[in-house]
C-alpha cells in the first residue's frame, strides 16, 4: 500500500531555539539546522528548516519540540508515497525477507499498511537506512514504532547495517534489538541454561512455532 | 446490585496535550442514544471486592484518603535502604495510571515522593513514560497540575534519546531520560490492558519491555517474540545489570473494573507480581470470558483512548477485540499477526480480531495508534465534524478518509452501522468505569450468559490459569 500524506509540519522560526531535537527524531530526516540569516526573527544562532516534500506527517517533531515551534497544517493536496513491489526481482525480495526473518506478504507497517515485500523492494532499490526506507515507502511515519525492528532487520540483512547514521547524533534508530530466533543455534537447539533460567516461559515450543512447527496445535483451535 | 440500569454520565472529554478540545466539538455522547443501558460489571460478577476508590461515586468513594493511608502503610513496610542520602530518584509514572486511576494515582505518586524523599533524604523527580498517542492524550500535566505538585516533573517520549542495555538474550534500548537518576521507583496500575500481549505472565514487568523503552525494544517485543514469550523481553531488561543497579522498588495500584481495591509495594517484583496476577485473573476473568459470548456487535468509540486502548466498563477494547481467543490460557498457541517467522512462506499462526465485531463507529477517539487492520475489513463510521477530521488526518490512519462513511450525526451513524451489520447489539467504549454501556438486547444477552460463564471461570478456567502461572 501507499501512505496518503495529509498534513505537513511548519517550523515557527521565531520560537525555534535550534536545539535540533526535531532533526534527531524525524523518521524521514526532513529537518536540518541552518545558520540564521539577518532579518530572522529568532534569537538562536541556528534554526530548524523543513524540506516539505519529505515531511510525511509523522509528527515526532511536534511531540519532541520543547518550545512549541512546530505546527501542523492540512495539505490542500494530499499526496501518496509507496513502492510497487511487483516491479522488483521476486527471488531477491523473497531471499531478503527470509534473511531478515519477515514474511513476504506480512503486514509490517500497520499505519501505512506496508508489506514485507514492499519494504524489501525499497531496500533492493537502494534504501540503505531506516530513514531512506521510510522516504521510499511511507512506512514508519505513523506511530513510528511498531515496524521499526523489521525495517532495521531488512537494512541489516542487505548489508547496510554498518552505514553511518543519516543524521549524525540523531536517534532515529540505534540498531537491531534482540530477537527470539537469535537464540536458536545453527543445529536448531536452544541453550539449556537459557531454557532453565526462563523456565516459566514456553520458550522452546514458541521458538518451534515461530519456525513453522506448531506441534499438535492448529489454527482452527482458536 | 443486579440487572441493567439507566446510563451513567461518561467522564467528560478533556483537552488534549496537542490543545484540542473534544468536549467542545462532540455534539452528543453515545450513552445518551435511545435504547442504551448500563450493564454493571458487579451484576455479572457479584463477588468483586469493594473499591477503596472509584472514578465514579456510583461504585465507591471518590476521595483518596484511604489510598493515601494505604500507600503510606505499604511504603513504611518496604526496605528503601539502597537509596543513599543525597542521591536522586526517578519516580516512573505512566499515562495509563492517570487515565484509569486519576487522583488516586496522583495521590500514590505524591505520597511516594514525599515519603522516600524524607526517609532517605534524597531528591525524587517525577518522570512520565510516554507512549504512542501521547500528543492526543488528555494533557495530564495540566489537568493534574503535576509541575506544581511535584516540582521536577517531565514527560519522556519513546522516540527520545535512548540508552543501550545488554541483557541475557541480547541488546535492547531504554528511554534514557527515565533512567538518569541514581535510582528509580517503578509504579504500575494492574488491569487487563494488552492481555493478548502480556498474557498475565510477568505482568508487572511489562513496562521494562514496553513503557520504559525506546522504539527498538517496543518493535522487537511485537515482531519476533511470542506468542507466549513476548514478556521475556521485559523480564530480560528488568534483570539486566543496568536496571538492577538502579532499581529501588515498586508501587502498584490493584484494581477491578470498578476502581482501586488496594495499594501494594515491595522490592521483590516477582513476589509482588504473583500476588497481583492472581487477583487480576480473579477480578477480570469473568468479564473477559463473557465478552466471548457476543456473536455480533457494533463497537462505538466515544472516549479519550485510541481504538484498542479505548475503555468501557473498566476494560480496554482490546479485550473484546481478541475475545474469540482465551489468551489467558497459556496452552493456546494463537499467534499475533505481527510475530514473525523465519520462513517467509509460512506466515505463522495469526490471531485475527474478533469476527463478532461487525462494524465500528467513531464518535470521538484519540489518534496515534494504528488500527487499520480493522478499517480494511469492517464498515467504519465517523460523525461529521472536527473530531472526524482529526482522525482522518492522523498519521496512523492515512486510509481512514478513503474507507470511512461520514454520517451527519451519531445516531444516524449507529443506526446505519447496525442496519448494515444486521445486529441490534451495540457496545460503547466511553471510559465509563464499572459498567459497560450497551444496547438493551446486548445487555440482556450478557446478563443471561453471565452465571454460566462465571461458573465455568470459577471451576475450570481460573484454576487452569493459576496453575499455568504456578499461582495458588
Amino acid at each position: 500500500m501507499t501512505k496518503i500524506v495529509r498534513m505537513v509540519a511548519e517550523v515557527v522560526s521565531d520560537r525555534c531555539t535550534g536545539c535540533a531535537l526535531c532533526v534527531y527524531v524525524c523518521p524521514t530526516a526532513a529537518l536540518e539546522l541552518r545558520d540564521r540569516v539577518p532579518g530572522d526573527a529568532g534569537r538562536s544562532r541556528r534554526v530548524a528548516v523543513l524540506s516539505p516534500a519529505e515531511c510525511y506527517n509523522a509528527q515526532n517533531c511536534l511531540e519532541i519540540c520543547p518550545d512549541d515551534a512546530i505546527v501542523m497544517h492540512p495539505l490542500e493536496t494530499p499526496f501518496r508515497v509507496g513502492v510497487d513491489a511487483s516491479t522488483a526481482d521476486k527471488d531477491a525480495v523473497r531471499e531478503l525477507c527470509r534473511a531478515a526473518g519477515i514474511g513476504v506478504k506480512q503486514l509490517i507497517c500497520m499505519c501505512a499498511e506496508t508489506t514485507g515485500e514492499e519494504l524489501a523492494a525499497a531496500v533492493l532499490a537502494g534504501a540503505d537506512s531506516p530513514e531512506a526506507v521510510s522516504l521510499a515507502t511511507g512506512a514508519r511515519t505513523g506511530c513510528t514504532e511498531l515496524c521499526h525492528q523489521p525495517i532495521v532487520a531488512l537494512v541489516a540483512a542487505a548489508g547496510f547495517g554498518d552505514r553511518p547514521p543519516r543524521v549524525p547524533r540523531g536517534f532515529q534508530s540505534y540498531g537491531l534489538a534482540a530477537r527470539a530466533t537469535d537464540l536458536v543455534s545453527d543445529d536448531g537447539t536452544v541453550d539449556e541454561a537459557l531454557l532453565e533460567q526462563y523456565a516459566h516461559y514456553p520458550l522452546a515450543s514458541d521458538l518451534r512455532a515461530l519456525q513453522g512447527d506448531f506441534g499438535e496445535w492448529r489454527p482452527e483451535d482458536e | 446490585m443486579s440487572g441493567l440500569r439507566s446510563p451513567l454520565a461518561p467522564p467528560p472529554l478533556q483537552r488534549t496535550w496537542s490543545g484540542r478540545e473534544p468536549g467542545a466539538v462532540v455534539a452528543r455522547r453515545a450513552a445518551s442514544l435511545p435504547g442504551i443501558v448500563a450493564l454493571p460489571v458487579r451484576s455479572i460478577d457479584p463477588d468483586l471486592p469493594e473499591p477503596i476508590w472509584s472514578p465514579d461515586a456510583t461504585w465507591g468513594p471518590t476521595d483518596v484518603d484511604v489510598v493515601r493511608a494505604m500507600t503510606l502503610d505499604r511504603l513504611r513496610a518496604t526496605d528503601w535502604s539502597r537509596i543513599s542520602p543525597g542521591s536522586t530518584v526517578d519516580l516512573l509514572a505512566n499515562p495509563h495510571g492517570f487515565f484509569l486511576c486519576g487522583e488516586a494515582y496522583v495521590a500514590v505518586l505524591e505520597e511516594t515522593q514525599r515519603f522516600i524523599g524524607e526517609q532517605r533524604q534524597c531528591t525524587v523527580r517525577l518522570r512520565i513514560a510516554e507512549s504512542m498517542g501521547h500528543i492526543e492524550n488528555p494533557d495530564w500535566m495540566t489537568l493534574f497540575d503535576l509541575p506544581q505538585r511535584f516540582g521536577d516533573a517531565r514527560e519522556c517520549p519513546q522516540m527520545g534519546r535512548g540508552v543501550k542495555v545488554e541483557t541475557r538474550v541480547g541488546p535492547f534500548w531504554l528511554t534514557r531520560d527515565l533512567f538518569t537518576a541514581d535510582h528509580f521507583v517503578h509504579t504500575h496500575v494492574a488491569e487487563m490492558r494488552e492481555g493478548y500481549l502480556h498474557r498475565m505472565v510477568d505482568r508487572l514487568h511489562k513496562p521494562f519491555g514496553m513503557g520504559y523503552t525506546r522504539l527498538e525494544t517496543r518493535s522487537a517485543y511485537h515482531f519476533g517474540w511470542g506468542p507466549r514469550t513476548g514478556q521475556l523481553v521485559a523480564r530480560a531488561v528488568f534483570e539486566s545489570d543496568f536496571v538492577q543497579q538502579r532499581y529501588a522498588g515498586t508501587i502498584v495500584l490493584d484494581t477491578t473494573p470498578e476502581g482501586v481495591i488496594g495499594v501494594e509495594a515491595g522490592g521483590d517484583l516477582d513476589e509482588l507480581n504473583g500476588r497481583i496476577t492472581a487477583g487480576v485473573l480473579r477480578h477480570y476473568g469473568t468479564f473477559m470470558r463473557l465478552l466471548a459470548e457476543i456473536e455480533d456487535v457494533v463497537a462505538v468509540f466515544d472516549g479519550p483512548g485510541c481504538h484498542m486502548y479505548s475503555y468501557g466498563g473498566g476494560v480496554a477494547f482490546d479485550c473484546l477485540m481478541y475475545a474469540q481467543v482465551d489468551f489467558l490460557d497459556l496452552d493456546n498457541l494463537a499467534l499475533l499477526k505481527g510475530f514473525a517467522s523465519r520462513l517467509p512462506e509460512t506466515p505463522g499462526l495469526t490471531m485475527e480480531f474478533n469476527p463478532a465485531i461487525k462494524a465500528q463507529v467513531m464518535n470521538y477517539m484519540a489518534g496515534g495508534v494504528p488500527y487499520t487492520m480493522m478499517t480494511r475489513r469492517l464498515p467504519t463510521y465517523l460523525v461529521q465534524g472536527p473530531a472526524a477530521e482529526w482522525l482522518i488526518n492522523d498519521p496512523c490512519s492515512p486510509w481512514l478518509g478513503e474507507r470511512a462513511h461520514i454520517a451527519p450525526d451519531l445516531e444516524r451513524a449507529v443506526v446505519e452501522a447496525c442496519e448494515r451489520s444486521g445486529t441490534a447489539n451495540v457496545a460503547i467504549f466511553d471510559a465509563t468505569p464499572g459498567a459497560l454501556h450497551v444496547s438493551e438486547p446486548l445487555g440482556r444477552l450478557l446478563l443471561d450468559r453471565a452465571p454460566a460463564v462465571r461458573e465455568h471461570v470459577r471451576t475450570v478456567s481460573l484454576p487452569k490459569w493459576l496453575a499455568q502461572r504456578r499461582l495458588q
